[in-house]
C-alpha cells in the first residue's frame, strides 16, 4: 500500500507525521528514564546536594536494606491482588456488554465504565474515606442492622481500603481490552453453538472464554502495571506507615538521596518493561488494537 | 445491523449473575463519589448524609474565600489548556502516521502506549532531574511537558478511533472528483473527524487537570490543583475540601458524559451521511 486511502495522505509522509510524537516520547519520556538508570550508578555528592560521576553500586546495596526490598514485593502483591479482583469483576461485566446487551445498552455501558477514568482519581479515592470511615455509611448501616456493636475499624486505613480504591479506579483498564475482543467474535459461532444445544455456561466456558482470554490477560496486566505505579490510594486510604515504591521514592527524595531514588525507579521501570515485553511476545498485545489500523 | 443482544434465550442464571456483577462494578465506581457529593450538601461540620430539606450550599459558599485554591485552579486550567492544545494536533499527527505505516506500526504503537504504563512518580522525577541538569527551572512549562507525555497516548488513540470511522470510499470519491490528497484531507477527513478531535481535546484537558503524580516533581512555586487538594485532604480536611471535591465531580462527570453522548449522537448515521455529502459537494464547488 503506497497510499493511505483513508487519510488521503501518501505513505512517504509517515515519518514526518510521526516526528512530533516521537520527539515528545524520546525527549521527555525515554531520555529521562535512561538518565535515571545511568545516574543510579553515580554517587551522592554532599557538597552540592546533587550527584557526582563516581561509579558505585551503593544505591543497589541500600535497596536491599531497611526493608526496602519488602516494600517492592508488597507493592507487587497489592497490585496483583488488585489486578485479580479487577479481572474477576471485569470478565462478567465485559460479557454483559459484549454478549448480553443490545447495541444501545452496550454503548451506554461502555461509556459508563469509561467516564470515571477521566474524572479526578484523587477525589474518587478521597470519597472512600467518607464511605468506609468510623462515621461512614457502611459502619452506620452495620451498626443500625445490629451486625456490629462498634464501628468496624479495618474498613479504612487498611490494605482492604487500598485494594478496593484501586479496583474502583482501574477497573476500566481490565474491562476495555475484553470488550475490544468481544467486538471481534464472530456472532455466528455463538449462534451455532446454541443451535447445537449448548447451554449458556457450556457456550461461555468452551467458546467465549478462550476467545476473550488474550483480553483478560491484557486487562490483568494493565491493572497490575498501573497499580504498581500509583501512590494516591495508599497515601489516602492505607494504614499508618503503609508504603509503596512510589511513596518510598518520595521519601528518599525528601532526604535528597538522588542515587537511591534513581535505583528504586530503575528497578521498577525495568521490571515493568520486562513484564510488558514478555506479555507482548506471548499474546501479541498490539493486535488488540489492530482494527484501529486498516 | 441488529439492535438485539447476541444471546437472547435462557442462560441458567448466567444473565442474572453477570448483570449483578456488572452492577456491583458500576456501584463501586460511582457510589463513593455520589455519596461525597450529597454529604457535601450537609451544612454541619460532621460530614454525613442529611435529610434533603436540610441541604445547603454553605461549604460551597465558603469556597469563594479560598484564594490559594483559586490560584491552584487557575494554574491547573492554564496547564490543562496548554496540554490539550499541544496533545490534540500531535495525537492526530501520530494517528495519521500509524495509518500510513506498514512494517513499523506495531513498534510505533508500543512506543505511543508505553507512556501510560510508566509510573507517574518515576516519569515526573526523571523529567525533573533532566530539566534540572539542563538548567530549566520548574514552572508551568515543565508541568505541561509532563502532562503532554501522559495525555498524548490517549489523544492519539481517540484520533485513531475517529480516523477508522471515516469510510475509505468517501476519500476516494473526493479524489475522483479531482481533489488533491491534501484537499481531500482538509476538506473531507478533517471535518468528519470533528467529533474525535473535540473528544481528544477534552480528554487531554481533563487528564491533565486531574493529574497528580507527575506534577509533584515538576511544579514551580505555584501548586497545581490536585497537589493543593491532596495537601488539604491530608491535613484535617475542612468541609470546604468536600465542597470543592463535589464541584470537581459534577464538572468532570458532566463534561465527559457530554462528550460521550455527543459522539454517540453523531455516529448514529443519518446525520453523518448528510455531512459526507456536503463535504463532497464543497470539494466540487471549490475545485
Amino acid at each position: 500500500m503506497t497510499d493511505d486511502k483513508v487519510a488521503g495522505l501518501p505513505a512517504a509522509n509517515a515519518f514526518f507525521l510521526a516526528l512530533p510524537s516521537l520527539v515528545v516520547f524520546v525527549l521527555m519520556g525515554f531520555t529521562p528514564l535512561v538518565l535515571i538508570a545511568t545516574w543510579s550508578f553515580w554517587s551522592f555528592d554532599p557538597d552540592t546536594y546533587w550527584i557526582k560521576p563516581v561509579w558505585s553500586l551503593t544505591s543497589y546495596v541500600a535497596l536491599l536494606q531497611d526493608g526496602r526490598a519488602s516494600v517492592l514485593l508488597r507493592t507487587a502483591g497489592l497490585a496483583g491482588l488488585t489486578a485479580a479482583a479487577s479481572t474477576l469483576l471485569a470478565v462478567p461485566a465485559a460479557t454483559v456488554v459484549g454478549l448480553l446487551s443490545g447495541r444501545r445498552r452496550a454503548a451506554l455501558l461502555v461509556a459508563l465504565f469509561t467516564i470515571p477514568f477521566f474524572t479526578s482519581g484523587l477525589v474518587r479515592a478521597f470519597a472512600w474515606r467518607l464511605v468506609l470511615g468510623r462515621e461512614g455509611i457502611i459502619n452506620n448501616v452495620l451498626i443500625s442492622l445490629g451486625v456490629a456493636d462498634t464501628p468496624v475499624e479495618w474498613l479504612l486505613f487498611s490494605d482492604f481500603a487500598v485494594v478496593l480504591g484501586m479496583v474502583a479506579a482501574y477497573l476500566p483498564f481490565a474491562i476495555i481490552p475484553i470488550v475490544l475482543l468481544f467486538a471481534r467474535i464472530d456472532q455466528s459461532v455463538i449462534r451455532a453453538s446454541q443451535d447445537l444445544g449448548a447451554g449458556f455456561w457450556m457456550m461461555f466456558s468452551t467458546i467465549v472464554l478462550p476467545l476473550i482470554m488474550p483480553g483478560i490477560i491484557a486487562g490483568f496486566l494493565f491493572v497490575f502495571v498501573v497499580a504498581v505505579g500509583t501512590s494516591m490510594e495508599i497515601q489516602l486510604l492505607g494504614g499508618a506507615g503503609a508504603s509503596s515504591t512510589s511513596i518510598m521514592i518520595n521519601d528518599v527524595m525528601r532526604v535528597v538521596n538522588f542515587p537511591l531514588a534513581f535505583a528504586i525507579a530503575t528497578v521498577v521501570v525495568i521490571s515493568l518493561i520486562a513484564l510488558v515485553i514478555i506479555a507482548n511476545g506471548m499474546l501479541k498485545l498490539s493486535r488488540l488494537f489492530e482494527e484501529l489500523g486498516t | 445491523m441488529t439492535l438485539d443482544s447476541i444471546v437472547t434465550g435462557r442462560t441458567n442464571g448466567g444473565r442474572l449473575l453477570f448483570t449483578a456483577i456488572a452492577a456491583l462494578s458500576l456501584t463501586i465506581m460511582y457510589a463513593p463519589a455520589l455519596y461525597l457529593l450529597f454529604a457535601s450538601l450537609n451544612p454541619d461540620e460532621q460530614l454525613r448524609l442529611v435529610a434533603p430539606n436540610r441541604y445547603s450550599l454553605t461549604w460551597y459558599g465558603a469556597l469563594l474565600d479560598d484564594h490559594r485554591l483559586f490560584g491552584a485552579l487557575k494554574e491547573s486550567v492554564f496547564i490543562a489548556l496548554a496540554t490539550a492544545v499541544l496533545a490534540t494536533p500531535i495525537g492526530l499527527s501520530a494517528a495519521l502516521a500509524y495509518r500510513a505505516m506498514t512494517r513499523m506500526r506495531n513498534i510505533f504503537l508500543l512506543i505511543l502506549l508505553s507512556a501510560v504504563f510508566v509510573p507517574g512518580t518515576i516519569e515526573g522525577l526523571g523529567l525533573s532531574v533532566m530539566l534540572r541538569f539542563a538548567r530549566v527551572s520548574p514552572s508551568w512549562v515543565t508541568v505541561t511537558m509532563g502532562h503532554l507525555l501522559w495525555t498524548l497516548p490517549f489523544a492519539a488513540t481517540v484520533s485513531l478511533l475517529g480516523l477508522s470511522a471515516v469510510k475509505p470510499n468517501t476519500i476516494e470519491a473526493a479524489r475522483d472528483l479531482g481533489a488533491s490528497p491534501m484537499r481531500a484531507f482538509v476538506d473531507v477527513t478533517l471535518p468528519l473527524m470533528r467529533g474525535s478531535l473535540i473528544s481528544s481535546f477534552v480528554f487531554a484537558f481533563l487528564l491533565s487537570l486531574n493529574e497528580h503524580a507527575r506534577a509533584y516533581y515538576l511544579v514551580g512555586r505555584q501548586n497545581t490543583l490536585p497537589l493543593h487538594m491532596f495537601g488539604a485532604m491530608n491535613s484535617g480536611a475542612s468541609p470546604t475540601i468536600y465542597a470543592f471535591s463535589g464541584a470537581v465531580i459534577v464538572v468532570s462527570f458532566a463534561s465527559v458524559a457530554l462528550i460521550f453522548f455527543g459522539v454517540a449522537r453523531q455516529q448514529r448515521g443519518d446525520d453523518g451521511e448528510r455531512r459526507v455529502r456536503r463535504r463532497l459537494e464543497s470539494v466540487v464547488v471549490l475545485r
